[in-house]
Parts: C-alpha cells; structure tokens; sequence
C-alpha cells in the first residue's frame, strides 16, 4: 500500500513523467497498484457523494431504512465503476485511433499513461471530498449538491486532462533538451531587469518542458482523446445514476433508461436558480 | 499572555519564524494564537446579550467563544486536502512547508485583527441594542478582518510567487476554496450573536441548510421566479 502511494506521490510530484523517467517510450509505473489506488480512491470520493442520502429528508410514503446506507454503499461502488468503464468503453477507440496517426506508443504504455491520468484524476477529487462531504451533510437542496459535484468532477477532470496531454507529449516527443524550466519571477513591487530573479525549478507533471511545444500530433491525439473521453465519461455517469440520490425517489441500484447527461445539468441548473428541490 | 502578544505582533509583522518549515514548535504558537484570539473575539460576539439585559448570557458567550475558533479551524481543515494535492500536482510540493506556514500564520493573523476589532462590536453593542444592526456589524467587521487577512497572505506569499508564479494559481485556489466552505460553516454554526426573541443553543435546530440556496432564493423572490 504504501508503495502505491509513493507510486502516486512520484506522478503528482512530476517525478514518474520527466524525461529520464520516459526515456524507453512508456510510463515507469505499478499500474496493478494504481489500479488498486484508483479503486480506494474513488471509493473515498464516493463516499463523500453518497453521504447526501444519510441525512436527506424523505418523504413518509419513501421512508425504507437501508435506503440511505444502500445509496452510499452503490455510490462507493459506481465512482470507480465509473472510470473503470470509460476507460474500457473508449480505451479501443482511443489506442486504434492514436495508431492511426502514426504514434510509436504501444497498447501497454497507452494503457499505462491512461492509468495514470486516472489516477490523478481521483487524487484531486478524493482531495476535494472533505469540501463535499460538508456540503452533502449540511444542505437539503438536492440540485445544489449535485452541480457541487458536477463543479468537482470538472475541476479534477481538467487537472487529469492537463496531466494527459502534457505525458502523451512527453512520450511522444524524442531526443528531449535538458528538462529544467527557467522559471523568470519578479521580485517586489517593480518589473524593472535588475530585479528580476531567474530561479531554475523542476517542471511539474503539469509544466511543458523548456523550449518545447505542443506538436501537431499531441494536439490532435489529445483533442480526440479529450472529446471521447469526455462525451463517454458524462454519458457513463449518466447510465450509472443515481449517485447522490434525489430525496423525492426511492433508492434503486439504477435508473431507467432516457434524457442524457448535458439536458439532465441544464434542468437541475433550473431548478436550483427556481429552487424547486 | 506577554509572550501571545509577542507572537501576535509577529505574526502581523510577518517575522521570520513565521513561516520557517523547519521547527514544529513555530507551528503550535501560531495555532495557539489562532485560538486564543478568535476566542476572545468570540467571547466579545456573544456579549450582546449581557449589554443588551437579556438572560442566559454566559452560556451565549460560551458557546460564540467556541464557535469562532471552531468556525476557522473546521474551515481550514476541510480545505487543507484540496490544497496539498494541487501544490503536488502543480510543482510546488517543496515549498509545501513554507505555503502552509503561510495559511496557517494568515489564520492567525485573522484571529488577531478579529480580536482588536472587539472593543467596537462591544461598544456597538452598547449603543443599539437591535438585533439585525448588531448582525449587520458584526458582518462587517469579519469582512474587515478577511480583507485585512487577505492582504497578510498574500504579503506571505511574496517570496513564493517570486520563486514560482504558480504559487499565484494557488493562492486563489485557496481564497476560493476557503471562503466557499467559510461561508457554509459560518451559516451552519450560527447563532453567533443570539437572538433575544429565541432560546440560546449552540446550532439552531434549523441548522442544515445551504446559505448559498437561501441566497439564490431570496433572488429568485426578488425578481418573482
């Protein structure tokens, strides 16, 4: 256990994606023990979601005891459900589709660096779980607690998305300058040349190297994974709800089928600013 | 209570200790400072009962004592996850020590300016005894402390977005973040001040709700939705 958290701590860190690390082409990573961190991780954050239920109020014609305790239990069951099956609904996709444009990555080090995007994906939003827990245990409105969780999903969704983009470009791009980004700050008040200070920092897993770009090839690998990933991982959580569990339906392992995701956060963004519940 | 006040005027003066990763015992004084201060300021909150003749006074104070420093606290405890995983992600896990001695000396800087702002909520107290002028006040002063805090932090942060301008990304990250649930844990543990028409309690029985959906209806009556 503790060696898949120093595992995370080196993604997070940057440590696991600089350029001496990527040297053969493929992520050097545990992804057994990251896929098992992905699970814990996203059982906390379910947690956090799911604990709504506990202390909605119901109405009496509703009222099933396990209801509540069954809501949180498939709640930490479905987050990580959730990105374990997009992963397996757009992972084809995504590597026939990388191959295509004449990437050299293998189906192994695409697998990895999925893995790994994932993982840091659930590690900002199990961090941003304490700040739903709190809501979720003090708010009776139901559509504010599920935008919350929308805003969190899209926060850690981008971060994930950024640490993406920035490993497929280093693994995608060879014969790498010397990875030391000159970070040129400003001291105090004034910007004049004298007081500028040059501090070489490490980049982080989010930084673009020193002297690179983004290439055509990234940008357009990325742009189709990003847009896959995205449409399928909403669609996904669309299929796989309840999550919070709407306090006027009773509990159920899934919803019937109908309506779709993007409609779905419009209608609740209308009942809140109505504050019908 | 000379060697607190000590630590207070280095804390608003930003002293060096402040904000050194390397000694654990810089980090007690300033959260010991934290918490004394804003109970003072608590305690100071809660007097509106006392000058305004209404009964059951000390326990009023008591719990408002406990409420402020519960109120900062909570708060930073349930950003503080968020705010370690993002200096990770971000590259800034090095200065991780000096960025969190910075928060928690901004904490208690806070606490501080609360507490020289109580003699005018007392005073305030003291010439009107309506309840909703007393809560408009105290407002106030708590938006005058967050800007003056404001300011303390972002003081603290010089050196760090001097050495990375990332540090900037975080540090509104963080003022986000911290005044989302600041804002929900002030309307969750209210009352603060009491009202003379109701029973003193810690929480009003009332308490779970969300102050942002209370805000987003009192618009939506506003404009008639």
């Amino acid at each position: 256990m503790l060696t898949w958290l120093s595992h995370l701590d080196r993604l997070l860190r940057g440590d696991a994606t600089r350029s001496d690390a990527l040297r053969g082409g493929m992520l050097q990573i545990q992804a057994g023990g990251l896929g098992v961190l992905i699970v814990l991780l996203g059982a906390i954050y379910g947690l956090c979601m799911g604990s709504y239920s506990l202390l909605k109020e119901v109405p009496p014609t509703l009222l099933d005891p396990n209801g509540r305790y069954l809501q949180l239990a498939a709640t930490m069951i479905k987050v990580p459900a959730l990105f374990y099956l997009t992963l397996l609904v757009t992972f084809p996709s995504l590597y026939v589709f990388n191959a295509l444009v004449g990437s050299r990555l293998t189906v192994l080090s695409v697998l990895r660096l999925l893995i790994a995007s994932l993982t840091v994906n659930l590690a900002v939003l199990s961090s941003l779980g304490p700040i739903v827990l709190f809501f979720s245990l003090t708010t009776k409105s139901y559509p504010f607690v599920l935008l919350l969780n929308v805003v969190m999903y899209s926060v850690a969704g981008v971060l994930g998305l950024g640490f993406l983009r920035q490993t497929l470009h280093r693994l995608t791009s060879f014969e790498m300058p010397r990875e030391l980004a000159v970070d040129r700050a400003a001291v105090g008040a004034g910007d004049s040349a004298d007081e500028v200070v040059l501090v070489e920092t490490e980049p982080s897993a989010l930084d673009m190297p020193s002297g690179q770009a983004f290439g055509r090839h990234t940008r357009l690998v990325f742009g189709c994974w990003m847009i896959v990933f995205a449409l399928v991982g909403a669609q996904m959580g669309w299929v796989l709800r309840p999550f919070v569990g709407s306090p006027g339906l009773p509990f159920t392992w899934f919803r019937e089928r109908g309506s779709n995701f993007f409609e779905a956060v419009l209608n609740t963004l209308g009942a809140l600013l109505t504050g019908s519940s | 209570m000379h060697a607190w006040l000590t630590t207070a005027d280095d804390v608003l003066r930003r002293a060096a200790w402040t904000t050194r990763p390397a000694s654990r015992r810089g980090l007690a004084h300033l959260v010991g400072c934290l918490l004394l201060f804003s109970l003072f300021y608590g305690a100071a909150m809660g007097t509106f009962r006392v000058l305004s003749g209404q009964p059951q006074w000390l326990l009023q104070i008591t719990y408002s004592a406990l409420k402020v420093p519960l109120l900062l606290l909570a708060t930073f405890a349930i950003s503080l996850p968020s705010f370690f995983v993002l200096n990770t992600l971000l590259g800034l896990r090095r200065d991780f020590g000096q960025a969190l001695r910075a928060v928690v000396a901004t904490q208690a800087g806070l606490a501080v300016i609360l507490a020289s702002l109580a003699p005018f909520t007392m005073i305030w107290y003291a010439s009107s005894a309506v309840y909703s002028q007393a809560l408009l006040f105290n407002g106030a002063m708590f938006a005058v402390a967050s800007i003056s805090a404001q300011w303390l932090l972002r003081q603290y942060y010089r050196p760090l977005v001097a050495r990375n301008r990332r540090h900037r990304w975080i540090l509104w990250g963080w003022l986000v973040v911290y005044t989302l649930v600041a804002i929900q844990m002030a309307w969750l543990l209210r009352p603060f001040i009491g009202a003379p028409t109701m029973e003193v309690s810690f929480l009003r029985p009332e308490a779970w709700d969300n102050a942002y959906v209370k805000v987003l209806e009192l618009i939506g009556r506003m404009f008639g939705w």
